[in-house]
Order: structure tokens, then C-alpha cells, then sequence
């Protein structure tokens, strides 16, 4: 299983936009989609969504991890909230009775056309905003990472720090690695088989986790080091990489500013923000 | 640049050092945390014994990095694992703030710091803990995010900061008493 990011995208139509697109859209899309409850704009969305993660062509063998852990968590939330709110519904419209079909066993929680709505509503929400924004994991050139934010107006030490701490990502992984097979190596048991109780759980990952840590923070010396030969932090900074939105990247902002403005408006004056629930969810609907 | 030696004029500064370290606990956080889950029995959620990192930097190296630790850290965490960067924000921006609030353990823990290395680990479990209680009511905004039940937020905050709480007051102690050996020899 490889946590690692990689540049899967690389040559892809989302991967040849200015960088600054990717960050914006995912900006512009989780605004907008947060807007929404109304689930025929939310199948929209989704749409578009894929859509867009589609034109970023990561093949689906890379990324069937991260769809596989996205659809069991997202699935698990849904389920868990029409769970804990015990029969309660958000976003109804005023007035709106509820459709009881029955009640969860164990739990008592009873399940209506409405809840159902919400949950499929807020499951679809969840995969679009992931599908827009797994692009940025893998179809965003990780060398234009520091001048991506610097130019957003993050300023230049964080730019520079977001920019560091994605390279730092793929070695401390293979640090982690290293340690996990010295200390197995030295005899220790990792799987908690036979260890009962989330504390005596924690308590076994401390020989990986505090040399993988310590180790960390003494090799980041040599950083500090070189950074501050180079004068880091004195003054304003350039960056070796120029940025410029072309056409195509002014048109699919434009759309998705669009997007977000008419979800804006529809939630003010159409009611796209309440829940609307399918008739043939509705008994003799 | 540590707790011990950090003061209020210098809590915020922000300088090369400020800015690897920082870089090094988002990096840390975000491989670390889909690495190793524990599940809590009888809840949704996992003890993630990397969460200790957000604290401790925060506790060791101010709160700009562990502010930056969190924040960034939990994204780069969310991205790897498929959840996206942006689609729980406000859980990344408690998470922000556990590492911000340790972080000011000189303002309101002073007397503990300036003691042996035995009250530091207790003062970086303390610090850690005040941040997770404080830092996590961030995810309230779920209610208006995501439109989210009150009961069901209340019961998401409770199982997070046990979870949290877990890793914090075990393995913030240990990572003090490991670093700060490491730091003198470092001269730092």
C-alpha cells in the first residue's frame, strides 16, 4: 500500500492547467456543493465532478486504495449521523412532515423518506467534493507547489513550508519504514494480536513512532542549516517558476465562480439549501 | 527555539527554524496519522497515536508550528488517504488549533517549564490536553457545514477527544523526554 503522493496525472488535460486552477476549483467546488441539499443539483454537482476528476487521468489501479477508504469512511459517516441524530432531519423545508418507513433495530432510530434523502444527499456530497479534490494529491506538479501558494497570496515562508513539508512526505515514510523493520529486526511485535486495550495499543507503537520523530527533527538541522546560508527569510523572495493562467484556466475558473454564485443565489431565493425529496421515496407519493 | 527557552516576545516569531520544524510536523503528522489506527471500542473513531505530534510540536517549537502541524499536517493527511484536503476543513483547522494552544504552554505554564525534564513531559501531557478539549470544539461548525445533528456532533467531539486525549497524555511525555536529551546534544 503506497501513501506516498505521486504526479499520476502528469501530462493529463488538469495537469497541464496553471497549478493555481487545481486549488481554486477545489475552493470553489467545496463552497458551492456546501451550499446545496436540494439532491437534483446535487447530481449536478456530482457530474461535474467526476467529470472533472476524470480529465486528470489517474489511472484507477493508484488510486484504488484512496477510492476504496473514501467510499467505506464517507458510507460509514452517512450511516453513523442518520444513526446518532436518532430520527432528527436537517434542512427540511418549514412545515415538512416526515415519512416514517420504520425503525433501526438495536437502535430505534427511525428511517424516513427524508432521512434517507439527506443521507444520499450528503453521501453524494462527500464523494463529489473528494472526487474534485483528489486531483491535487496526484495531478499537481509537486515542483510548483511553493509558488502555487506563494502566488495565491499564502505568504512566502508557509508557501515555502507547505512546499517542504510535500517532499518531506515520501522520505519520512520510507524512515518510518526503515524503523518498523530494524525494531522487528530486534524482535518486536507490531500487530497487537495479543494485546488487549486501546492504551496498551498506543503504548507498543512507541519504538517506532519516537526515534521515527526524533530522527525527523535532528536531520531537519541540515535544512535549517542550508536555508539559512541562503539568507532565508531576509528579504522578498523570487521563484525560479513563472505562473500565468491561460485561456482555457480563466474559462474553467469562470465556470466554477458561476457555479458557486448560482448555488449562492439558489440557496437565498429557490431553496436549494432545504432538502427535496424524491415523490417515489414518499409512500403513495 | 523550545518551550523552555521560548518567551512572549518570541512565541511568534517566525524564522527558518520556525518554518522545517513546522514543515517536518505536517509531514510527520500527515504520513504518520494513516499509518497506524487503533480502533476505541464501542465508537466510530480510531486512536491515531500520531495525533500526539500536533501537541508536542506545538509544546516544543511554539505555536506557529503547531498551529501549521495541525492545520496542514491533518490535510496532508486527509489528501493521502482519499478524504480530500479541503472536504473536513474544520476538522483540520481544530486540529490547527490543539497545536496552537499547546503551543502557548510558556504563556500559561510557565513555572512548570523553567522545572526539571520530569514536569516539562507533564507540562507538554497538560498543554496538549487543555489544547484537545479547547482546539476540537472547532468541529461544532460541523452544524452548519454539514448541516450536522447537535447530538450526533456532541457524540463525534466526545469520541475524538478521547481518542486524542489517549495519545496525548501517553506519548507527549515520552516524545519530551526523548527530544530534549537530543536537543541539548544539538545545542539548541
Amino acid at each position: 500500500m503506497n501513501f506516498a503522493p505521486r504526479y499520476l496525472g502528469r501530462g493529463s488535460w488538469l495537469a497541464r492547467r496553471d497549478p493555481r486552477v487545481l486549488i481554486l476549483v477545489v475552493a470553489l467546488f467545496v463552497t458551492t456543493a456546501l451550499q446545496v441539499w436540494d439532491l437534483r443539483l446535487m447530481v449536478v454537482l456530482f457530474a461535474i465532478a467526476i467529470v472533472y476528476y476524470r480529465s486528470a487521468r489517474i489511472p484507477f489501479r493508484a488510486v484504488r486504495f484512496q477510492w476504496t477508504f473514501a467510499i467505506a469512511f464517507v458510507s460509514l459517516v452517512v450511516v453513523s449521523n442518520l444513526v446518532f441524530a436518532s430520527g432528527r432531519v436537517q434542512r427540511l423545508p418549514p412545515d415538512a412532515v416526515q415519512h416514517v418507513y420504520g425503525h433501526l433495530p438495536l437502535f430505534g432510530t427511525p428511517v424516513s423518506a427524508e432521512s434517507v434523502t439527506f443521507a444520499v444527499t450528503q453521501w453524494a456530497r462527500f464523494i463529489a467534493m473528494i472526487a474534485v479534490g483528489l486531483p491535487l494529491a496526484f495531478a499537481l506538479d509537486p515542483e510548483v507547489l511553493g509558488v502555487t501558494f506563494a502566488r495565491l497570496g499564502v505568504p512566502y515562508r508557509f508557501a515555502f513550508a507547505i512546499d517542504l513539508t510535500w517532499r518531506f512526505v515520501p522520505s519520512f515514510l520510507a524512515d518510518f519504514r526503515n524503523t518498523v523493520d530494524a525494531q522487528r529486526v530486534r524482535g518486536l511485535e507490531l500487530s497487537s494480536g495479543r494485546v488487549r486495550g486501546p492504551i496498551a495499543k498506543v503504548r507498543r507503537q512507541i519504538p517506532v513512532l519516537v526515534p521515527t520523530v526524533v530522527n525527523a527533527i535532528a536531520g531537519a538541522e541540515d535544512t535549517i542549516d542550508a536555508m539559512d546560508l541562503r539568507a532565508f527569510g531576509t528579504g522578498r523572495r523570487t521563484w525560479f517558476r513563472e505562473l500565468r493562467f491561460d485561456r482555457t484556466d480563466q474559462l474553467v475558473l469562470g465556470g466554477f465562480v458561476a457555479l458557486l454564485i448560482a448555488s449562492t443565489i439558489g440557496a437565498w431565493t429557490a431553496g436549494t439549501a432545504l432538502l427535496w425529496v424524491p415523490s417515489f421515496l414518499i409512500p403513495g407519493g | 527555539m523550545t518551550a523552555a527557552t521560548m518567551n512572549r516576545s518570541t512565541l511568534w516569531s517566525v524564522d527558518s527554524r520556525t518554518i522545517v520544524y513546522a514543515a517536518v510536523g505536517a509531514a510527520l503528522y500527515g504520513v504518520l496519522v494513516n499509518v497506524v489506527k487503533i480502533p476505541l471500542p464501542g465508537s466510530t473513531v480510531d486512536v491515531r497515536p500520531a495525533f500526539a505530534l500536533v501537541p508536542f510540536f506545538g509544546f516544543a517549537f511554539g505555536p506557529v508550528v503547531g498551529f501549521f502541524t495541525g492545520l496542514v499536517g491533518n490535510m496532508i493527511g486527509d489528501q493521502i488517504s482519499g478524504w480530500g484536503l479541503l472536504t473536513s476543513y474544520n476538522w483540520s483547522i481544530a486540529n490547527g488549533a490543539v497545536g496552537l494552544i499547546a503551543g502557548l504552554a510558556p504563556m500559561f505554564l510557565a513555572s512548570w517549564l523553567s522545572r526539571g525534564l520530569a514536569q516539562k513531559a507533564i507540562a507538554g501531557a497538560v498543554a496538549g490536553s487543555i489544547g484537545v478539549v479547547i482546539g476540537l470544539l472547532i468541529t461544532f461548525t460541523d452544524i452548519i457545514k454539514d448541516a450536522q445533528d447537535v447530538n450526533t456532533s456532541v457524540t463525534y467531539y466526545t469520541q475524538a477527544v478521547i481518542g486524542d486525549l489517549v495519545a496525548t497524555i501517553i506519548l507527549v511525555p515520552i516524545l519530551v523526554y526523548a527530544w530534549e536529551p537530543v536537543k541539548e546534544r544539538l545545542g539548541r
